[in-house]
């Protein structure tokens, strides 16, 4: 084959990969570049290497606003993440295995927080909170950005678990029944196993999604700050930057550890073509 | 007679009687009507009323009146629409190929491939941000690579990378890539594999194929990405506030100003729902418009 038609058959392949690797490079280089960053003894951006440190991360322990936020983003999305499995789990059963009326209109608004941006949720909780009052919600606190999360996530944890139901219907569940299982036998040996992958896919998302919930903490907040409102307001003032450095770095470890759970979940019981992973993304 | 012996329907129907869907749906619908509902009606209805640090109480159309007639107001909706529009251009330029690779040409780089995309959008949205401060900074690392092969003078650094609409749009793009790929990746892996091979046997080229069939077909998650990635594009606020400059100030700003700086939530209450009616006219048209698609193909 002649150089040029090889070359003008490969053309495609070459156009994917680079396309593929540009749009990669772009997405975690910078990431990766905090990750290196963060371990260089320089104080400022430098191409060249100053030597090995880890004094960022040993004063990034020491730094108690910083440990404060951090462990408040924690505490909220744990809570946050408990919450939204069981009234995101009911949701998913209410509306995937009963036909009522009004269903329709129930599945749309279970939907809703996932469209509507956070932005508007966050101001209009802190005015509606603000305005009437409303006792344990105000003064703005960290109660109020974990009540106001819980109904921003719990309609994603509703998402992951009904694409799952959705895909082995009643079938078996009646056919247990046929056989005398009674109901909790059903949930025990039916439903469960066949929904545990779902469900802890389902609590690894909710508790990113919280953590990750700029806005609303921002908004609902007041006074009390997680973590990325702590890189916000330090980003706003004097920048800190290795220490933002080496603890962008630690936070952005867990989370791909988190994401890397939570595929292999969603993939480890299922079909090989990975679809299921696809109905239930966000 | 035992249980296992009753006819099968009837004592499904049995079982499922105690436990009606409204109980289960109890829970999720207190939580959605106090801290969903609630919050954005409230918008609306303190967005007609009085409500700044001078004036409390009282109905009126005053807040929406200064929004509509402010000239600076109207400015930075011009700037919002051009962002947010130009980020959808950008993200569809790239994320329409990608979607396509990701579909038919990726094999078995694609599962990887979406995991990385998933991954993208569960990182930290703050230190996203950031890591492009580091990268675009008139100190940053593209301007360091710059004068080290001597192509930037070290005094006189490239300024347009950050604190302007460059860096905007850059980083919103990277910010919501995951929600334009995945649905029209999504609506393109649907596609019936025989007509791209009988155009191809008919003597289609790569374009024809790609006007006529993928890019119609995959028309509903091109319409789904665009509710998911527009309308968000115009609320957003932290991304302009770290990275943009005086010239990329945007409603989602603004609004947050109101609401945080200003105090005056009356007008910041108006303009949070103005954008919500906004955002809900443009999904329902979206919506209606894909629809239609999927009804002529």
């Amino acid at each position: 084959m002649p150089a040029r038609v090889r070359l003008q058959r490969m053309l495609p392949s070459i156009a994917s990969v680079a396309l593929v690797a540009f749009v990669m490079l772009v997405l975690f280089g910078p990431i990766v570049l905090l990750a290196v960053l963060s371990f260089d003894k320089a104080t400022i951006i430098a191409l060249d290497w100053q030597g090995f440190t880890t004094q960022w991360y040993r004063e990034m322990w020491a730094n108690t606003n910083l440990r404060a936020a951090v462990l408040n983003s924690v505490v909220v999305a744990a809570i946050v993440t408990v919450i939204s499995m069981v009234a995101g789990t009911m949701a998913a059963f209410a509306i995937t295995r009963f036909r009522f009326h009004g269903r329709a209109a129930v599945a749309g608004l279970v939907g809703a927080p996932l469209v509507v941006p956070w932005l508007m949720i966050g101001v209009g909780a802190a005015i509606f909170f603000f305005h009437y009052n409303v006792p344990g919600l105000f003064p703005l606190s960290l109660h109020s950005v974990t009540a106001v999360q819980v109904a921003c996530t719990f309609p994603l944890v509703t998402a992951v678990v009904a694409a799952r139901l959705a895909r082995f219907e009643g079938v078996q569940e009646e056919a247990a029944i046929d056989l005398g299982a009674s109901r909790l036998q059903v949930l025990r040996h039916i439903i469960l196993p066949q929904l545990t992958p779902a469900l802890g896919a389902a609590a690894i998302f909710a508790f990113s999604w919280s953590f990750n919930n700029f806005e609303i903490d921002f908004f609902v907040g007041g006074y009390d700050q997680t973590f990325p409102v702590w890189v916000y307001s330090e980003l706003r003032r004097a920048p800190n930057l290795p220490i933002i450095n080496a603890s962008s770095t630690l936070i952005s470890f867990v989370q791909v550890l988190m994401v890397v759970v939570a595929w292999r979940l969603l993939r480890g019981h299922d079909d090989e073509d990975g679809s299921s992973v696809v109905d239930a993304l966000p | 007679m035992t249980a296992a012996a009753q006819p099968s329907k009837q004592r499904w129907k049995r079982m499922q009687r105690g436990m009606t869907p409204w109980w289960l749906l109890s829970a999720p619908l207190v939580i959605l009507g106090v801290l969903f509902v609630a919050p954005l009606l409230t918008l609306f209805l303190i967005g007609f009323q009085h409500n700044s640090l001078l004036q409390v109480g009282g109905w009126t159309l005053d807040n929406f009146r200064t929004i509509f007639q402010t000239q600076s107001y109207r400015h930075i909706a011009v700037t919002t629409a051009e962002i947010a529009t130009a980020t959808m251009l950008v993200q569809l330029a790239f994320g329409l190929p990608l979607a396509y690779v990701l579909a038919f040409k990726a094999g078995r780089w694609e599962l990887p491939l979406i995991l990385l995309l998933v991954l993208a959008d569960e990182l930290n949205p703050i230190v996203r941000i950031y890591a492009y401060r580091v990268v675009l900074g008139r100190e940053g690392i593209i301007n360091k690579a710059l004068e080290a092969v001597g192509l930037v003078d070290p005094n006189h650094p490239i300024s347009w990378l950050l604190f302007d609409n460059f860096a905007v749009v850059v980083v919103l793009s990277t910010s919501y890539i995951t929600y334009t790929v995945i649905p029209i990746y999504a609506s393109m892996k649907a596609i019936d594999h025989s007509l791209i091979e009988a155009a191809t046997d008919l003597g289609a080229g790569w374009l024809r194929r790609a006007w006529k069939i993928i890019l119609p077909l995959s028309a509903p998650g091109i319409f789904i990405a665009i509710i998911l990635v527009y309308i968000p594009l115009y609320t957003e606020f932290a991304t302009p506030t770290l990275v943009g400059g005086t010239g990329s100030y945007m409603l989602g700003q603004l609004n947050a100003e109101l609401i945080t700086e200003t105090g005056d939530l009356g007008q910041g209450a108006a303009l949070s729902a103005l954008l919500l009616a906004a955002s809900g006219v443009l999904a329902a048209v979206a919506y209606y418009l894909s629809r239609l698609n999927r009804l002529d193909t």
